[in-house]
């Protein structure tokens, strides 16, 4: 269970809150900090380490170090990049940091995680993931990379052959050694594909964690868009920080309270049909055992916090030679009460009184409209190839 | 032209005060443009007016408009693009393609760009930019760097190349493709000149700043710590820091009387954190939408003070090199030896002076590495890393 949203939405409580109520409701459970800016030791109220301490019956905790297992896997690859940066003049400091690819490290913290979902240890792990999109980016990176490193490899090999006494007269700058290819191959092909069948599989799930502020639902929902792209599953979106009764009493949040009313039922249509878990502001940080264990209660209620509580599959994206496809489940939908138009980067859906809007990926941004039908409870939205636009 | 970059995490309140610094700005007599690069474009919502791509007239002394990224992107990238992916085309669905293809941080670099067109029509004093330049995007600043090293060592190599090699490969089944063709070597260098021109507005120290926008929250404050070293590390100058979204007094019992006391150590926090003129802005009993409202934050932020003045020129924290070590130079004025102590935890350099504690965010590069050896002289602390 990937929790995962901007930075200070209180996503890390929120995964705490879910692993302590998990564990105490009797399932093996793992609960892991895959941000670089760890903070779930904080709310645990423990020091953690890389490896799984004893937190209470049943619950573990790690935070990695993910510079130490960034070495592990980029070592080599980081090392030519440096190399070559330095190479031209640029300041040490400048080169090191133009080496670490972007999200490079939440994806390590992801593998290492991905080792303890395989040991059986657990039924259920909890990652805290990075507020950034970046790493689940990199998931797609075998695919990517599939095509262009077979290439590389068969043009490191002629390289190497022939090419390289030659190159290395002309090109002053240090070409890869097969040591670096072979670092890549492992990593992409072995490591990669297997975390992304783990995380791409039926029991795990994403879930997203937001506040009642429109920055932040906008981002989320440009996150929902992107995971649906990559085929991984959103089961939920929890709502935090909702001002609870006492405090949007006061008189100085009565205006936020009726805004944040508003905004909860703009999430509702927003992400339907995935279930909203309204969380409310407490009156401090919620930290230790007995505070995690009381919001998670409350945050689940009667449902298992373990379970996928959504496996509707949500966007789906397709193409053929036709031109690109987008389908979405609308069940009971009625086609005289429906209406599809796109209005910048978004997808408007109406289908009697309730209204949708997605962020579209950006190559379905540029084209228009050519059909929308409902088939079978889902609508299927054909786009237009460039000139039919 | 001076140029004010507001940046900070999202939800921070970035838009409202950049539509209050502009405003506040444009009421001071200075002819000001106000621009969002921000891809989540929310310049129109918050000011309660049409704003779109195109300028539009705000207020007296006031344009605005929203950078259209994408289009913008397209411009520059679609040519490289369209050869990636060609080359990924068995491998990912377009549309995945397209997702991977945008490098992050450099599709708000390219949309920096319009600064420069604005700049061009000389009709302005102040161009305010609501933008937000994640790690992602000032790492992008260096991406001048890396381009400079392609276009030197393998551009005309692979340009002549490609022309020399094309026949040859194109019996080559598969390979065919893997060739770029001519408009990606004129898209690349085209690239290269924006992003160089981008580049030199935003390291130009004596007109361009940054504003760090955020709230006073841990993680919040954590991130923008982060930010800010970067920042100083790239060589983007910063000067100023806005704390919005205080709690005023009346909103400070009851319930949120804990989160006040929060708060203040949050400000403490931030005080030693950022080293430079730090800026208040309490959190309103409503939304702030509309110019009115706006204007109201404006009086909060700035006072009597001039928004569109540059706060300070000083880089208090500077990075530098000599040999194969790293070093942190701090600006420790009127501080003496035995009173400064120096430690290194995690991702953070601690400097004590006395009794405030400073806690100094340190570039991933360094981060974790020990300190070999520290030493203070003329109000500068010198920090040497390990190598």
């Amino acid at each position: 269970m990937l929790y995962t949203g901007k930075g200070g939405v209180g996503k890390t409580t929120t995964a705490a809150a879910t692993a302590v109520c998990a564990a105490a409701r009797g399932k093996r459970t793992l609960v892991a900090s895959a941000d670089a800016a760890h903070s779930l030791g904080d709310v645990l109220e423990r020091r953690l380490g890389p490896h799984p301490a004893p937190i209470a019956p049943r619950l573990d905790a790690l935070e990695l170090d993910a510079r130490v297992e960034m070495a592990q896997h980029w070592g080599r690859i980081r090392d030519w990049l440096v190399q070559v940066f330095r190479y031209q003049g640029i300041e040490d400091v400048v080169a090191e940091e133009l080496a670490l690819l972007p999200g490079a490290e939440e994806l390590t913290t992801l593998l290492a995680v991905e080792a303890h979902a395989r040991s059986g240890r657990y039924d259920l792990i909890v990652v805290d993931c990075a507020p950034t999109d970046s790493a689940l980016r990199l998931l797609t990176l075998p695919e990517v990379a599939r095509g262009a490193l077979r290439v590389l490899l068969r043009v490191q090999e002629a390289v190497t052959r022939v090419v390289t006494p030659l190159a290395r007269a002309v090109v002053p700058v240090p070409l890869p050694d097969a040591a670096v290819f072979r670092d890549v191959d492992r990593l992409l092909y072995r490591r990669l594909r297997a975390l992304r069948r783990r995380v791409t599989a039926p029991e795990s799930s994403v879930r997203l964690v937001v506040t009642p502020e429109r920055m932040i639902i906008d981002e989320a929902r440009r996150t929902f868009t992107e995971l649906s792209l990559f085929e991984l599953g959103c089961d939920a979106v929890v709502m935090n920080r909702l001002l609870p009764p006492e405090a949007a009493g006061e008189a100085f949040f009565r205006d936020w309270g009726r805004l944040q009313e508003e905004r909860r039922r703009e999430v509702e249509e927003l992400f339907a049909p995935l279930p909203v878990l309204p969380a409310p502001l407490r009156d401090d940080e919620v930290t230790g055992l007995v505070r995690l264990r009381a919001h998670g209660d409350e945050l689940f209620a009667d449902a298992p916090p373990d379970a996928v509580l959504c496996r509707s599959e949500g966007v789906r994206f397709r193409r053929d030679d036709a031109g690109h496809f987008l389908e979405l489940p609308l069940p009971n939908a009625e086609r005289d009460a429906l209406d599809v138009a796109k209005l910048d980067d978004e997808l408007i859906v109406r289908a009697g009184p309730r209204r949708r809007a997605l962020k579209l990926p950006r190559r379905l941004v540029g084209l228009g409209l050519a059909s929308a039908r409902l088939e079978g409870g889902r609508l299927v939205v054909r786009f237009a190839r460039g000139a039919e636009a | 032209m001076r140029v004010i970059l507001l940046t900070g995490k999202g939800g921070v309140g970035k838009t409202s005060l950049s539509l209050a610094t502009a405003l506040g700005a444009a009421a001071r007599g200075h002819r000001t443009f106000l621009l969002s690069t921000d891809p989540a474009h929310s310049l129109a919502d918050a000011a309660g007016a049409k704003i779109g791509a195109r300028p539009v007239r705000l207020a007296e002394r006031l344009v605005a408009q929203e950078v259209a990224v994408l289009e913008e992107l397209d411009r520059s990238w679609a040519a490289i693009q369209s050869w990636l992916r060609e080359l990924l085309r068995d491998e990912v669905d377009e549309l995945v393609a397209d997702e991977l293809l945008v490098f992050p941080g450099l599709e708000e670099l390219i949309s920096l760009r319009a600064v420069r067109e604005v700049e061009a029509t000389g009709e302005f004093d102040v161009c305010v930019v609501d933008c937000a330049p994640t790690g992602a995007t000032l790492r992008m600043l260096r991406f001048p760097d890396a381009l400079r090293i392609f276009m030197e060592n393998f551009f005309d190599l692979e340009r002549r190349g490609a022309r020399l090699l094309r026949p040859l490969i194109e019996r080559v089944r598969g390979a065919r493709r893997l060739l770029p063709r001519e408009e990606f070597f004129d898209a690349f260098e085209r690239l290269y000149r924006d992003v160089e021109d981008v580049r030199r507005i935003l390291l130009d120290g004596a007109r361009t700043t940054a504003r760090l926008v955020l709230n006073p929250a841990r993680v919040v404050v954590e991130e923008t710590r982060r930010s800010f070293a970067y920042l100083s590390l790239y060589g983007v100058a910063t000067d100023a820091v806005i704390v919005n979204r205080r709690l005023p007094r009346e909103a400070s019992e009851g319930f949120f009387a804990r989160w006040a006391e929060r708060e203040r150590e949050e400000m403490a926090e931030i005080e030693g954190a950022f080293p430079i003129p730090i800026l208040h802005a309490p959190l309103f009993p409503h939304e702030l939408v509309g110019l009115e409202p706006l204007r109201g934050l404006a009086a909060a932020v700035y006072e009597e003070r001039d928004p569109a003045a540059v706060y300070t020129q000083a880089r208090p924290i500077r990075l530098r090199k000599r040999g194969s070590r790293t070093l942190l130079e701090i600006d420790l004025p009127g501080a003496s030896k035995e009173e400064v102590d120096v430690s290194v935890r995690g991702e953070d350099l601690f400097v004590r002076v006395r009794d405030a504690q400073r806690k100094i965010a340190l570039p991933a590069s360094v981060a974790g590495r020990g300190v070999s050896s520290a030493r203070l002289s003329d109000g500068v602390l010198e920090v040497v890393f390990e190598p």
